[in-house]
């Protein structure tokens, strides 16, 4: 899990695209797939999102997360089956209307969660933070609180499993507990967890501080992120997903 | 009470961390395991207490293998204090920590008893049991931690580097508090310490390892005088110890400031008297 959100080394084609050009891919994918309600579109998003990991060079990331996502869409597919009501019936309370509308929610789910792990698997931090603020002209303040926020998301889980693992050696249930007690069990956890947050977070703020962090601007970095003949292919696959979701 | 037969074990996609470890502890040993970063300390106690299970090889408890049985089953015999405090403590007050420890493994007992036990350990550590924990220093909330384990009375005693971070008063009341259980309880004591001098205060027996594997087994001024041992295993013996060392013959059983002042002053009255 903590590898989850970790960056893969590699020299494929995505790898080197340039780190906007991947958010740009990512929420061309994502708005495809709010445009469109063709089961078969999406369906094919879906597919595309399968690729690109593929493509990437990282094919055990990509059923891993594939799979993590399909546990959850599990969960809500049920849920919308339940809960709508239109349409007609087709077996017990559940709607043909509810069966649709659930397969689109899930596979929208999984679709536009699946390029936002992707992304930080195939991009390191430092350059999607200088290719913001070099390129969109983010202010770095705003860069850097991005990119922390994502960096601190594999610190926290291996936190949260050392304070479970601490909570078992004293006789808290974890490993026997499955589903919903175990969340009940884990929810009084979140307090050392906060104030251990707090605390580093409040550790980085000091250290950025005494490292001269107001006085970075967009020229501090060497590294610059230029557009190429791979990045215009990319843009040009982005729109026309783009287009293809408003015209099917 | 504590078995090891031939435990190896390796983290996904890293070479072997422990390879073909065996040793035994009895009740009310006091057994510190010593070793540069990396030699497989910390993974030892882990597998001791279940947290890790090993790839091959039997870690028993009480001759109960850790394999079949869980973790949080055990901690009503085997405590474990880990080096950051902060990932166990997880109430409010000193008093609430206490009692969530005792109600997760003596939940069976009735609550006054366990009212009591708080009562008493609260003494036993000075807390009132109002204070904030994470209001606490880092050695206070230490001691939060260790008393909320020692409240449970468990058999066996855990430490993974409970030192770290802490001053040396810090440190003494710690370790004093942890001494005082294994000699008047028995509590068989197992302590991954990287500080030589509280290992040669507190530890009676050593364990020895690098690259993963033991590299020897036996009392702590034995294992600290042996001078090819330390450097293969990349220790630096106690201060006291490496000096006697240098001091050479007539200092060998010397291992404190006090002992080898009166080895000298012996030798100088010896020789006085000789004149």
């Amino acid at each position: 899990m903590n590898n989850l959100f970790g960056y893969v080394p590699g020299n494929s084609v995505i790898h080197r695209l340039n780190p906007v050009t991947k958010i740009f891919l990512t929420i061309a994918v994502c708005v495809a797939a709010f445009i469109s309600d063709n089961l078969a579109y999406l369906a094919g998003l879906l597919a595309v999102d399968l690729l690109i990991g593929f493509a990437a060079g990282v094919p055990g990331k990509t059923l891993t997360i594939f799979r993590g996502l399909l546990k959850i869409a599990l969960f809500l597919f049920a849920l919308q089956i339940l809960m709508i009501r239109r349409g007609t019936p087709v077996f017990w309370i559940i709607t043909d209307e509810g069966l649709l509308t659930a397969v689109r929610v899930v596979l929208r789910l999984v679709i536009v969660c699946m390029p936002l792990a992707l992304v930080l698997a195939v991009t390191r931090i430092s350059d999607l933070t200088n290719s913001f603020v070099q390129v969109l002209h983010v202010p770095y303040q705003y860069a850097f609180t991005l990119s922390t926020a994502i960096r601190f998301i594999p610190q926290f889980l291996e936190e949260m499993n050392g304070i479970m693992e601490a909570q078992t050696a004293r006789g808290v249930a974890f490993d026997k507990a499955r589903g919903l007690k175990k969340f009940s069990m884990i929810l009084p956890l979140c307090a050392p967890l906060l104030i251990s947050s707090v605390r580093r977070t409040d550790q980085t703020a000091a250290a950025a501080e005494l490292r001269g962090f107001r006085l970075r601007t967009r020229q501090s970095a060497y590294k610059r992120y230029p557009f190429t003949a791979l990045d215009l292919a990319a843009a040009v696959f982005s729109a026309a997903l783009i287009a293809g979701a408003l015209l099917i | 009470m504590i078995r090891l037969e031939n435990v190896s074990f390796s983290y996904r996609g890293q070479g072997p961390s422990v390879q073909n470890v065996s040793f035994h502890a009895e009740k009310g040993e006091f057994i510190a395991i010593l070793g540069a970063n990396g030699a497989g300390k910390t993974t030892t106690v882990r597998l001791i207490d279940g947290l890790i299970k090993p790839d091959s090889g039997k870690v028993l408890i009480h001759g109960a293998d850790t394999a079949e049985s869980s973790v949080s089953e055990r901690a009503r015999r085997v405590g474990f204090l880990f080096q950051n405090p902060d990932r166990q403590i997880c109430r409010n007050t000193v008093r609430e920590e206490i009692l969530f420890g005792l109600r997760s493994v003596r939940g069976d007992e009735k609550e006054e008893a366990l009212q009591a036990r708080t009562d008493e350990i609260l003494k036993d550590f000075s807390f009132t049991g109002d204070e904030e924990p994470f209001s606490l220093s880092r050695g206070q909330r230490q001691r939060v931690a260790l008393a909320s384990i020692l409240a449970v009375e468990p058999e066996i005693l855990i430490l993974d580097e409970p030192t770290t971070g802490l001053d040396y008063l810090e440190c003494c009341h710690i370790m004093d508090r942890i001494r005082r259980m294994n000699e008047e309880q028995q509590v068989t004591v197992v302590m991954v310490c990287h500080d030589m001098e509280v290992v040669l205060d507190y530890a009676k027996r050593a364990l020895v390892m690098a690259g993963g594997r033991l590299l020897a087994d036996g009392g702590v001024r034995e294992i600290f005088r042996d001078a090819a041992l330390m450097e293969a295993a990349s220790i630096l013996p106690p201060q006291m110890i490496g000096l006697s060392l240098r001091l050479g013959k007539g200092f060998e059983q010397c291992d404190s400031t006090d002992t080898i002042v009166q080895t000298v002053l012996d030798a100088r009255r010896g020789g006085a008297k000789h004149e």
